[in-house]
């Protein structure tokens, strides 16, 4: 009944054509490239797909891991436009086109799936940023608006509404599934030439006559200039220039249900306590809750805290999940960053070092606009305004260049 | 095809009767709701997630996913722990409109040889959003809970001296040895009932099941079963292992810890080994053994030749009760025959074998997640059956005040497990009398 | 009759989908975990995990002993919420009915406060 491809486990791919290896084999690095990308997760991919599909295929990606090993594959896979700054907005705005393009562009099922996002306020002070948010979207051209705790339960009938006091709810954010978005990216962009390198770690870089030498664990490579897309580790690869990022890890927690048939459309959230749940297209229930006080790590190891905190907050607000059973538990690191924006465009004492980190946990969604608009930046076209506005000088110039807190970092 | 001995077993319990997918099903109260369907002939509980494949039960014991169903609202329950009581409501999973009878199991011949879901319908942007509408319908096994769930009591704590994990021959074993040397006790252990695999030997198995169980309460060892341990949480409380029975958590603080968790039930790699009826030779044993059920009467027991001694045993015993049993070697076989019941065994010379029951008799994979959340080093080892628990000869893990008896350390069956984990109980004793002094 | 060697029952993952993931060079048992949906679902690859690793092994010439199992995640079998929601661990927000210690405030802003504010 489904029309599709049929696998052949044999040679006689014929998808192969349209699928190369996920990843280079076991050999050395190029011993020269034009930009090396550090980072093999959506942020570095994205920018390598889209400089590849614009014919800026001189470009190599490191991975230390597996793809989808850090932050890229372990986040709840919303993509959403409810944010506080316009800049965000419109960016996110752009996102979720390039998401709903995806599949058919790159060949690869993500399961996007627009169900909305819901946000719960609890308080007269949740509600004020909720309102004060959606007017901002709505001059933007997101259809944001605001829901009576009866309207809510509309959409989800599971809802408990004591105490919730308003929602706001944008129906055309939605979810993804994270991985094949990577698995897309590295496809695509190594079938236009460019190289991605996984199990791959980068051991040294120094700035070299003609840019730099990225050395690592398969070799050195020459490159002019390079990216930044390290994560949560992007501090440490800042600091092998000499320079210092604002940026500090901190540790997600996430879990996973079992599978249950579809019943949930939209992400849920309440601001109170950070919790966020959608249903993945697999049917499970994934989601996560603030865990406040705890302080910079890159640990990843599963807590029975967040656990604990999650079931309690999802069964207060979803009483019917009560009985569902958790399959999974796990955990990614956020790259944070003082002002809630990312860090992004290159710093005036290092010219060619690009940076594109710093999202505080929604590296994912912004990836696929940031993607493309490096990827036209670098290829030449006058750099986007983001790139002057969430540059790394920002921090250093104190008052000179403010640049608008985001506040809207869930979870 | 299914048939109860006119033994009774033991533990059979009190007669009643269930609701499996709209029929009646007469059970007994000491078994699970698995062991009653079979019994009354229903083999297939459920289809399967992706190709809509008819599915049953496998281990018996909890571990895999063959017998998961809808029991009083609740979804994706294993029909294997859940204990027969009066008027139980038993309904199949994703299946349209009945387990038996399911339209989407046309999916799995449509991908005849399996499907890579993530390049589908991705030819045009209609065909692709007509494929997630499709996908997502399809996605998920049970329905949401009818029913809110009952509140929680408050979870339990218990601070000991040792944890044993595993209530088998090794676990108890270990268990009886800490308690008797005056080490405060706590064994949990996730099956219905005490004694792990040694209720899947046939005759004398449920006995010294029985005889460990008593020895190790004698000695003073708090034995929780039907309580499973549900991770180790390193930076919570100093280090906390949370466990859980169907009603209440309990959180266990030990100086020391104990893995007998045994291994877990494994399929061998022959086609159509998921076919309903397509039994783990240890579940089949368990039946017998363990509440009078002869699972098949005709029988064909695929083996691997590591375990071949061991499936002896029960291959005898199966005969003794008056099933017809051919023993193949994995090797031999082409494949299973049969769709939402086995009929047979087609072998690679040609020969076809009628029969109403697979058997397969593989090296359990030793059950090393707990211990590996403790820190503990691991090896995949294929004579083992997989990634085995590395210990030293006196049962001591890589991680400190961690240990592992029986066959979570590779594959050894019942008998020496239980010697294993007398020896390595001994050893913890020591070690704590060291530390006092 | 489609003729599958099932290795992962809960995800209906064959060897032929095996053979095809690392055919697309997805070698690394993380990655086929990620690729092929094994171990991901009911049973947390208690009856697969095993299987694929040797059939791994198998297929990349790789000595087992080289090769790690995916990480263990908790819980170690599915636990229904409302055990885990009773458990002291959990974190009390200022809305909490029986809320004892707490006043951390606003969740929205824990994961941008800066470190030394936390």
């Amino acid at each position: 009944m489904l029309p599709g491809q049929e696998l052949d486990a044999g040679v006689e791919d014929p998808e192969e054509l349209r699928h190369p290896p996920a990843s280079s084999p076991a050999r050395a690095v190029p011993e020269q490239a034009e930009i090396a990308i550090i980072g093999g997760g959506v942020v570095g991919l994205s920018i390598a797909y889209h400089l590849a599909k614009a014919g800026l295929t001189d470009v190599v990606v490191l991975e230390r891991g597996y793809l989808a090993e850090g932050a890229s594959g372990r986040n709840g896979g919303g993509i959403r436009q409810q944010w506080s700054t316009e800049l965000n907005i419109r960016l996110m705005q752009e996102s979720v086109e390039l998401c709903r393009r995806f599949a058919t562009e790159l060949g690869v099922n993500v399961w996007f799936r627009q169900g909305g996002y819901l946000f719960l306020a609890r308080n007269a002070r949740e509600v004020a940023r909720l309102t004060r948010n959606l007017e901002l979207q709505n001059r933007c051209g997101v259809p944001t608006r605001m829901l009576e705790p009866r309207a809510a339960a509309e959409l989800v009938p599971e809802l408990n509404l004591d105490g919730i006091v308003a929602a706001s709810y944008n129906p055309t954010d939605g979810i993804l599934f994270p991985w094949p978005f990577l698995w897309g990216y590295a496809r695509q962009a190594q079938a236009r030439g460019a190289a991605v390198f996984t199990h791959t770690a980068v051991t040294g870089l120094e700035r070299a006559a003609r840019g730099f030498l990225v050395h690592t664990t398969r070799g050195t490579v020459a490159s002019r200039r390079v990216v930044n897309a390290t994560g949560a580790w992007s501090g440490e690869l800042a600091r092998m220039l000499g320079l210092e990022l604002p940026t500090w890890p901190i540790r997600h927690e996430i879990c996973s249900s079992e599978p249950l048939k579809p019943f949930l459309r939209p992400m849920v959230s309440e601001l109170t306590s950070g919790l966020y749940f959608s249903q993945s297209m697999r049917g499970e229930i994934v989601g996560g809750v603030s865990l406040p006080g705890h302080g910079a790590t890159r640990a990843m190891g599963s807590t029975l805290e967040f656990l604990a905190t999650y079931a309690r907050r999802l069964v207060r607000l979803m009483p019917a999940l009560g009985d569902i059973k958790v399959l999974r538990q796990w955990a990614g690191p956020y790259d944070c960053s003082p002002d809630g924006n990312p860090i992004l465009g290159a710093p005036r004492d290092a010219p060619d070092f690009f940076l594109a980190c710093g999202f505080v946990g929604h590296g994912f969604m912004m990836a696929p606009i940031i993607g493309k608009l490096y990827a036209q930046w670098l290829g030449g076209a006058p750099p986007h305004e983001v790139f002057s506005r969430f540059t790394l000088d920002r921090f250093r110039d104190g008052e000179a260049a403010p640049t608008e807190k985001e506040d809207f970092n869930i979870g | 095809m299914t048939r109860r001995l006119p033994l009774a077993a033991p533990l059979r319990g009190l007669p009643t009767e269930v609701s499996v997918a709209g029929a009646t099903v007469r059970g007994f109260t000491g078994e699970s709701v698995a062991a009653a369907a079979l019994a009354s002939g229903a083999r297939v509980l459920s289809r399967s997630l992706k190709y809509h494949r008819p599915r049953g039960l496998f281990c018996l014991e909890g571990h895999c996913g063959g017998c998961l169903v809808r029991v009083d609202g609740v979804p994706n329950l294993r029909a294997c722990q859940v204990t027969c009581a009066p008027g139980l409501k038993v309904e199949a999973q994703n299946a349209f409109p009945s387990a038996e009878v399911d339209l989407l199991g046309a999916v799995d011949f449509v991908f005849a040889r399996g499907m890579d879901h993530h390049g589908l319908m991705t030819g045009s942007a209609v065909l692709n959003q007509l494929a997630s509408r499709v996908v997502r319908q399809l996605s998920g096994l049970g329905k949401l809970p009818g029913a809110v769930a009952t509140a929680t009591p408050p979870v339990a704590e218990h601070r000991v001296d040792v944890a044993v994990i595993g209530g088998g021959p090794a676990g108890l074993a270990a268990a009886e040895a800490t308690a008797r040397a005056g080490a405060s006790t706590v064994l949990l252990d996730d099956q219905l009932r005490l004694g792990g695999s040694l209720r899947a030997e046939p005759s004398a198995g449920p006995a010294a099941a029985a005889r460990a169980e008593e020895a190790a309460a004698a000695a003073g060892a708090l034995l929780l079963p039907r309580t499973g341990a549900i991770a180790y949480f390193p930076e919570d409380a100093g280090g906390v292992l949370l466990a859980a029975s169907d009603e209440r958590a309990a959180r266990v603080h030990a100086r020391h810890w104990i893995w007998a968790t045994g291994g877990y039930a494994q399929n061998l790699a022959v086609p159509n080994n998921d076919r309903p009826g397509v039994v783990a030779l240890r579940a089949v044993g368990r039946l017998l053994a363990d509440h009078g059920i002869l699972a098949g009467e005709r029988i064909c027991a695929i083996v691997d030749p590591a375990v071949r001694r061991h499936a002896q045993a029960t291959v005898d015993a199966l005969r003794a009760a008056g099933a017809e049993v051919s023993v193949l070697d994995v090797s031999e076989v082409d494949t299973v025959r049969g769709r939402s019941g086995v009929t047979g065994v087609d072998l690679v010379d040609g020969r076809q074998l009628d029969c109403d029951l697979v058997a397969m008799a593989a090296l359990p994979a030793p059950a090393t997640e707990g211990p590996r959340q403790q820190g503990c080093a691991v090896v995949l080892d294929p004579a083992a059956g997989g990634f085995r628990l590395v210990t030293d000869d006196a049962g001591r893990t890589s991680a400190p005040t961690v240990w592992g008896c029986g066959d979570v350390c590779g594959y050894r069956g019942p008998r020496e497990a239980a010697a294993d984990g007398a020896r390595v109980g001994a050893q913890v004793a020591r070690a704590l009398a060291a530390e006092a002094t | 009759m489609a003729r599958k060697i099932v290795l992962c029952r809960c995800e209906d993952v064959t060897l032929g989908d095996l053979e095809h993931c690392v055919a697309r060079g997805y070698r690394d048992i993380e990655e086929v975990k990620r690729y092929t949906g094994f171990g991901t679902g009911p049973c947390q690859g208690k009856e697969c995990l095993a299987a694929v690793a040797l059939q791994l092994a198998r297929q990349t010439g790789a000595a087992p002993s080289k090769i790690a199992p995916f990480t263990s995640r908790p819980p170690l079998s599915p636990t229904p919420l409302r055990l885990l929601a009773a458990d002291p661990a959990a974190h009390r927000f200022p809305d909490d009915p029986d809320d004892t210690d707490d006043t951390d405030g606003d969740a929205l802003d824990a994961a941008a406060a800066a470190p030394e504010e936390r």
